[in-house]
């Protein structure tokens, strides 16, 4: 019999059909394909902004209008921009890393819910394709900016349908946010495996349940926000009419929103920078607890610190805000000068996801520090809605959701989907879009400093800003441009390249999903290793390290408080400790 | 070491320019942006020293600790050092709140509307242009939105204000949020419908300077421009006039919006006599 096959048949099992998978995904619970369905369709969702902010920066290549029919359209392509990259894009790839990660990472066969899980996504889904479907009305699409301010979405001022396609496609998509949340939270809160304490996650993990607290007080305003704004254009209520102070009460809602926002689509990012430095630098992850208290004080001060997107409204305690704002510094600090310990003394080498994180570290960095420069109402005074605000918020968001998440691409890849992504086509992709990154947006805060307001679908040719907006538009277009070798390299690889035989083709990653197959069964593990430390699947490929571990004799308070996760007494250190090498059992809870 | 490097440079560098000397602002117009100008070099040669510190350790890293072939099987696994975090914890603490002293101290300054103005102006923002009730003058200037091809600073319209006179202006708006920005005066105020905003300025440059809306605000947005002209007070004074012959007496008042102030507001605004009404 088996000479009538021939040898591809029963060498690479047949890939399943088309609308095969279509079915399968679609009635799937399984979170990582789940994860796979939020990479996709936010991925989609940033290519589409992406090309918007192409449009955008060719309109603005030379004074007068050239690209687009009318500056209202203008409007809408930033508006719609914003809001495709903030709420479509980069929150649910949030939700897409943890579904694909967080369960692997505690030794969860799959999340708390998984029926709510997938009822999130297709809230996601959906909500996305109504809010963005203005595009399709006579009137187009929003055109308010992305966070609508009353009373410019009124009905008098946007009586256009794709206003309140805008408003209710949010506010649906909103509740799969808010549901994924409660997923994440009773997952990690749960269903974590024996051992796994909570000082033993990983930092990744850590970062998902901050998060989702930071969207259960985020999201819900956002949703009555929303829900009352459509209610005052449709049912005729009058919350934001203008005699009643509506026009700063929707700013106060939209940004108590709004600011948890940024962090809810920064600090999973920072935690996948926090897995992959460690990996790279052959060294644990460097104060994993002055890490974690970090994040939660970053997330704490995110919510008192609303109103320093409103210092020009001359209607806010400015002392206040400046104060809570300019300590966002400190914890921000604190995680700079821990993934530098991380480095330090390392063995670092620069595979492709060490590229991307270094590249997120020096350029969120200078977001950071025109950050401080914002957070002083005294200079914000001239530079709110300016060129320098956009350039800001670019070189903090862009510089941790984008580069994080090619880190996180190219570094979980073969965890994902088996195979590795080339490493070639990676360095062009990384450096093509570095470049790009920096050639756009860092002349845009002398533009911004020089008097360019953001949102201007046209400047004066006298004005002395052409040159600068050409270069920053030459930029945008490299920029652009690098999304095609990471395609061609997606294609090319789920073509070709060698199927991972191992569990960590690194070599030495750290938490649970690098003790699994690539990629793991649908329940995740066949079996899992004892966890005695924060690096299980390093403990289990380097038995031998753990007598280098240092010794962590006579802790005190601090110590106990802010030291090193759970490697005490009881853990892998204990050998050092005088306690004998007995009791390696001692450090499981089951 | 590196780090006062890096502020040497940065000195020396400012030196060299006017431009730079001011860190790139548009040269000021008032007595108050010089205030801005020097808590903005102070703040952005602070800033530059700390990322050159953080960009160098990093830069270090990746060129000391590069894996080499003689290196041993593993390096360390060091995990943490608390007097370390503990240090980099506190200091950026004190600088965080020298930052906030000289912030607290020129963001009062610069919204301080305690001292009587010799002249007072109220703006009014419209869906697309600019309403210039001279409240002192009794008089107003009106204006449409910009067409900006061929559009240039100097045929924009205009507001006019007298060189070394305290001026207040009294912000507000009539349909949506506008914002009421002159680059020049490193400040800027947002006009709210149904709100009344002001502040204070001293221009110390006779000059044109473009002012321009900086709150989204519709369809054209950016044709809601226009321009300051600080002229000598017997120039001021001579327009004021000007207008007046034209029959531009009395004010374009917020009697006028289609949505009224919100309650407490109205008493805010500056009336012609010099009282609030």
């Amino acid at each position: 019999m088996t000479t009538m096959y021939r040898e591809a048949d029963w060498v690479a099992p047949a890939r399943p059909t088309l609308g095969r998978t279509a079915v399968k995904w679609a009635t799937t619970t399984d979170h990582k394909v789940i994860g796979n369905l939020y990479f996709i369709t936010s991925f989609f969702w940033f290519m589409v902004g992406g090309l918007m902010a192409l449009l955008i920066r060719a309109e603005l290549f030379s004074p007068g209008i050239q690209v687009v029919s009318d500056k209202e359209q203008y409007n809408q392509l930033f508006t719609m921009h914003g809001t495709i990259m903030l709420l479509l894009f980069a929150t649910p790839l949030f939700a897409g890393f943890a579904n694909a990660l967080m369960p692997l990472q505690i030794g969860a066969p799959d999340v708390a819910f998984p029926r709510l899980n997938m009822f999130a996504y297709w809230l996601y889904l959906f909500g996305g394709l109504i809010a963005a479907a203005g595009f399709l009305t006579p009137q187009g699409a929003a055109g308010f900016g992305w966070f609508a301010y009353s009373p410019l979405s009124s009905v008098a001022y946007s009586p256009g349908l794709g206003a309140d396609l805008w408003i209710f496609g949010l506010a649906m998509g909103g509740f799969g946010t808010i549901l994924g949340a409660v997923n994440f939270i009773t997952t990690i809160i749960c269903m974590r495996a024996p051992g796994m304490t909570m000082f033993r996650m990983p930092l990744f993990t850590w970062t998902i349940l901050i998060t989702s607290v930071l969207v259960l007080m985020a999201f819900p305003v956002l949703a009555a926000a929303l829900l009352v704004l459509g209610a005052d254009r449709q049912l005729g209520a009058h919350v934001f009419d203008a005699q009643n102070g509506g026009a700063i009460l929707w700013q106060h809602l939209f940004w108590f929103f709004g600011h948890p926002e940024v962090y809810i689509i920064a600090l999973p990012f920072f935690g996948i920078i926090s897995e992959i430095l460690p990996v790279f630098s052959r060294k644990p992850l460097f104060g994993y607890k002055g890490l974690v208290f970090a994040t939660i004080a970053l997330a704490a001060l995110s919510v008192t610190v609303w109103a320093h997107h409103m210092y020009v409204t001359g209607q806010v305690l400015l002392p206040f805000f400046a104060f809570m704002t300019m300590l966002i510094a400190v914890p921000t600090g604190v995680k700079f000068f821990n993934w530098i310990g991380t480095m330090w003394r390392g063995q670092l080498t620069f595979e492709t996801p060490m590229l991307w994180a270094i590249g997120f570290l020096v350029t969120f960095l200078f977001g950071g520090l025109t950050g401080i420069i914002l957070s002083s109402p005294a200079l914000d005074f001239h530079l709110s809605d300016s060129y320098f605000v956009v350039a800001h918020f670019h070189y903090v968001v862009f510089g941790t959701v984008v580069f994080a998440m090619f880190a996180g691409f190219y570094f979980w890849w073969p965890k994902f989907t088996g195979r590795m992504l080339d490493e070639r086509l990676g360095k062009i992709h990384f450096w093509m879009l570095f470049f790009g990154f920096h050639t756009t947006f860092l002349i845009q805060h002398w533009l911004g400093v020089e008097g360019m307001p953001r949102r201007y679908a046209d400047y004066l040719a006298g004005e002395g800003f052409t040159l600068e907006n050409r270069i920053s538009t030459v930029g945008a277009f490299l920029l652009g441009a690098s999304t095609l070798p990471f395609l061609y390299n997606v294609w090319k690889t789920w073509r070709t390249a060698p199927l991972v035989s191992v569990d960590d083709p690194w070599g030495y990653g750290a938490s649970l999903e690098w003790a699994t197959s690539c990629p793991p069964p649908r329940h995740n593990f066949v079996t899992i290793p004892r966890i005695r430390s924060e690096r299980p699947a390093f403990d289990l490929h380097h038995p031998e390290v753990a007598a280098m571990d240092s010794p962590t004799a006579d802790k005190g308070v601090l110590d106990q408080l802010l030291g090193e996760p759970d490697i005490g007494h009881d853990g892998i250190g204990s050998s050092r400790g005088g306690r004998g090498g007995g009791n390696a059992h001692s450090g499981g809870r089951g | 070491m590196r780090a006062v490097l890096g502020a040497l440079v940065v000195l020396a560098l400012s030196s060299c320019s006017g431009t730079l000397s001011r860190g790139f602002l548009p040269e000021g117009a008032t007595t108050e942006s010089d205030r801005v100008t020097r808590l903005w070099n102070g703040s952005w040669i602070t800033a530059l020293t700390v990322g050159a510190l953080v960009w160098g350790l990093i830069i270090w890293c990746i060129v000391r600790y590069r894996q080499r072939r003689d290196d041993p099987e593993l390096p360390e696994q060091l995990r943490y050092n608390l007097p370390m975090e503990i240090l980099y914890t506190v200091v950026p603490l004190l600088m965080v709140g020298v930052l906030f002293f000289y912030t607290a101290r020129d963001e009062a300054a610069l919204t301080d509307t305690s001292k009587t103005p010799q002249n007072v102006v109220n703006v009014v923002g419209k869906r697309w242009a600019w309403d210039f009730n001279y409240v002192s003058a009794n008089t107003f200037e009106t204006s449409t939105q910009v067409n900006t091809a061929g559009a240039e600073v100097g045929k924009l319209p205009t507001m006019y204000l007298p060189v070394n006179r305290r001026t207040e202006f009294v912000l507000t708006a009539r349909d949506v949020i506008h914002s009421f920005w002159v680059p020049a005066f490193l400040q800027k105020m947002d006009m709210i419908p149904g709100r009344v905003n002001k502040f204070q300025v001293v221009p110390d440059r006779i000059g044109t300077f473009i002012g321009k809306c900086a709150e989204l605000c519709g369809a054209y947005h950016s044709e809601m421009l226009f321009q300051v002209k600080v002229v000598s007070l017997e120039d001021f004074d001579a327009r004021m006039a000007d207008l007046r012959a034209k029959g531009q007496d009395g004010q374009l008042d917020n009697t006028l919006n289609p949505s009224p102030l919100a309650p407490g507001e109205s008493q805010k605004i500056p009336t012609v006599a010099g009282s609030a009404s």
